[in-house]
């Protein structure tokens, strides 16, 4: 079994906490509505609209400013996040001082990464202009509407497998305040199936992003690909920390970042989860860490089907 | 030390396989009460004599015939004890045998046992006594045959279970179960310790595989479907660092007693599958914050264990759901008390004892002569709620 995400504890610095799923009689009242990031989840079980008019009733929401999604369905998930997103985005105007949501804080209890139904999530984006910080878990019917947004600083999407039509749709977004963007973008056996042509969009328009600080564009299949792409991207000189982690980067794409644009610049560069030898490993750190790059660089642990048979080479988060 | 008129203090027999350390264990505890050592019997000339005799004042001990593969080849009457095929046999020669031993004061019941290693009895008994459990199609009144995957695949559509487990009835050690999860577009998933070989034959593995082809997850249902299947509603576990947690909450006496937490990266957490204990205090810090009540819990494992009251020891396995606030029933064990040197729950009567000691223990509170003993003896006196 590969690592898979867990609950989040936290969103936009504010501790997540469950709204109840059922009525609780005597059950402790309810956190000030501010001081949380609530979560909905209907643990697979209930139906998500009359847990969603509970919370509109019982919470101030014009207080709530981080959203919490969990699982949404109740026996199966036959439509996916987008009637879930048509009754958030309705609510909206309930909503004024909402900065952060995140859509799919599901375990593979609940459902496997790459099966999560996802939707048109740019819709939240549209409904809230002032949102900072967008969060998903899972790419399966995952679409991106190119839009202008100037709020958002944070975005990430989670997934074992992102295919390349949202990818291509984000670099034709015009993010003026992204600090901060991560992308899981796994493996085709999930429909992963990004080429570094795919990727390069969003690594040769920055002008989209001038703000990019943080970029993460990890648990991949074409990690040496990618890896090999940023050597001559011109977002590199604008970011103080790059995360290529959790993916099959190998010496090829490792040697190839190394000889391309300087490094040094950066606060932290992550590389865990690598398929690197040990000498190419060194070389990061006799290059970086005198400049005071802070190096992440534990391999990926080494499996293979057959006993001295060729290593398996997995993204660490794929299903 | 010679038994003497005036001696009451219990007499132990223990039927088992002598070389196991479940025997060792209770053997050692037996001991240090200070109470000679347990007389021996073996399951396998139990099976080999057509039973054995026990004397009226002999306090006997089932514990399990597992882990043997003379036993297992008598049991099951195939030579491979790693074979999954035959669990049907397996208890129908258990129950016979269970039935071939005479005498003695028993601290099992064989109609409980019957029932413990029937899924479908068992829900259905623990359903009656409105224990909480995870639905199931294949028990109750109303209970569905189970000829095969066409039949289980017709049931997740009825029963809108798109997400189960299908478990050999009579079952243990996650031998033969699988964790089914299906969605739209055909997709199908079973994660199972099974292994399917080419020829059609399924082994037990020590590896937690993946089967995403439905053909290759027909063949197993299919060879499985003989023995008899229960089939039950996968509720999504809370988690515990990133990992499924399920706990094992012994029940000795009608109290809970011990009790551990077992977390998997997979849907099985049975530690010889890569599950591992996981931290007690955690999980009940946790699902104190969502508002339960570990007393409750430890509650519903003793309503559960209350549906055996001839039976002095049980294995509750207890699934809290996704985010630690509701709890269902997933087992009841008769041999679910092998946790080597853990100690009981405070306030429990077992704090400091390990669960073979906690047993002892109740057994030596019940002999007790009358006026002296603290509680009633309800395995000598209650009636049965067994009826599935």
């Amino acid at each position: 079994m590969g690592c898979y995400p867990t609950h989040l504890t936290h969103l936009h610095g504010l501790p997540v906490h469950v709204f109840p799923v059922v009525e609780e009689e005597g059950h402790t009242p309810l956190p000030a509505p501010g001081s949380v990031a609530w979560k909905l989840t209907t643990e697979g079980e209930f139906p998500f609209d009359s847990l969603w008019r509970r919370f509109l009733d019982q919470v101030r929401t014009d207080q709530v400013t981080a959203l919490v999604l969990g699982a949404w369905w109740d026996e199966w998930d036959e439509n996916g996040i987008d009637p879930v997103l048509e009754l958030l985005t309705a609510a909206a105007p309930r909503f004024p001082r909402l900065r952060a949501v995140f859509l799919g804080d599901v375990v593979s209890e609940e459902s496997e990464i790459s099966w999560i139904m996802q939707g048109e999530v740019t819709r939240v984006l549209r409904a809230w202009p002032g949102l900072r910080e967008l969060g998903v878990r899972g790419a399966d019917g995952l679409v991106i509407e190119p839009l202008r947004h100037d709020g958002l600083h944070t975005l990430r999407i989670e997934s074992g497998g992102l295919p390349p039509d949202p990818v291509r749709a984000l670099a034709a977004c015009d993010f003026k305040a992204l600090r901060h963007l991560d992308l899981w973008l796994g493996t085709t056996r999930y429909g992963g199936d990004c080429t570094r042509e795919d990727i390069a969009p969003l690594l040769t328009t920055p002008a989209g992003c001038p703000e990019l600080r943080h970029l993460g564009l990890r648990n991949s299949d074409i990690q040496d690909d990618i890896a090999a792409a940023l050597a001559g991207a011109p977002v590199v000189a604008g970011l103080e920390s790059l995360d290529l982690s959790m993916g099959v980067l190998s010496d090829d794409g490792g040697a190839a970042l190394l000889a391309g644009r300087p490094l040094t610049h950066l606060r932290s560069l992550d590389l865990r989860h690598h398929f690197m030898g040990d000498e190419l490993v060194e070389r990061f750190r006799e290059t970086l860490e005198p400049h005071g790059v802070s190096l992440a660089l534990t391999p990926a642990r080494r499996r293979s089907h057959l006993r001295d048979g060729p290593e398996a080479r997995y993204v660490a988060v794929g299903e | 030390m010679s038994p003497s008129a005036s001696d009451t203090r219990p007499r132990f027999a223990v039927v088992g396989n002598p070389e196991n350390r479940r025997v060792t264990l209770f053997a050692e505890a037996v001991r240090a009460a200070g109470l000679p050592g347990p007389r021996i019997v073996s399951w396998q000339e139990i099976l080999r004599d057509g039973g054995a005799d026990f004397a009226a004042e002999e306090t006997v001990r089932i514990d399990s015939p597992g882990e043997n593969p003379e036993v297992d080849l008598l049991l099951r009457g195939t030579p491979d004890p790693t074979r999954v095929e035959g669990s049907a046999r397996w208890y129908t020669h258990f129950m016979a045998a269970l039935r071939s031993l005479r005498g003695g004061i028993r601290l099992d019941d064989p109609h409980e046992v019957a029932v413990l290693f029937d899924k479908r009895r068992c829900h259905a008994v623990l359903t009656a006594a409105g224990v909480p459990v995870p639905a199931s199609p294949t028990s109750g009144p109303r209970a569905a045959a189970v000829r095969g995957w066409d039949d289980v695949r017709t049931l997740m559509r009825e029963h809108r279970m798109p997400r189960l487990f299908v478990k050999p009835a009579h079952g243990s050690s996650a031998s033969g179960v699988l964790a089914v999860e299906s969605a739209g577009a055909g997709r199908i998933r079973a994660t199972t310790s099974v292994e399917l070989v080419p020829d059609g034959r399924l082994f037990n593995s020590l590896k937690v595989r993946r089967y995403e082809r439905e053909q290759d997850i027909a063949a197993i249902v299919d060879a499985l479907a003989p023995d008899g299947l229960h089939l039950e509603r996968w509720l999504p576990k809370a988690s515990q660092r990133g990992r499924a947690a399920d706990l094992r909450v012994v029940v000795v006496d009608g109290r809970a007693t011990h009790a551990v937490v077992r977390t998997s990266s997979s849907p099985l957490t049975n530690l010889h599958l890569g599950g591992s204990r996981g931290d007690l205090d955690e999980a009940r810090q946790a699902l104190e914050a969502a508002g339960a009540r570990w007393s409750d819990v430890l509650a519903v494992c003793e309503q559960a264990a209350a549906c055996f009251p001839r039976t002095l020891c049980v294995g509750v396995d207890l699934l809290p759901a996704v985010g630690w606030r509701r709890a269902a029933v997933g087992e009841v064990n008769a041999f679910g008390d092998l946790l080597p040197r853990l100690t009981g729950l405070p306030g429990s009567q077992a704090e400091g004892l390990d669960t073979y000691a906690a047993q002892v223990a109740a057994v030596l509170r019940r002999s007790l002569p009358a006026g002296q003993a603290a509680s009633h003896h309800p395995h000598r006196t209650g009636t049965s709620h067994v009826s599935a």
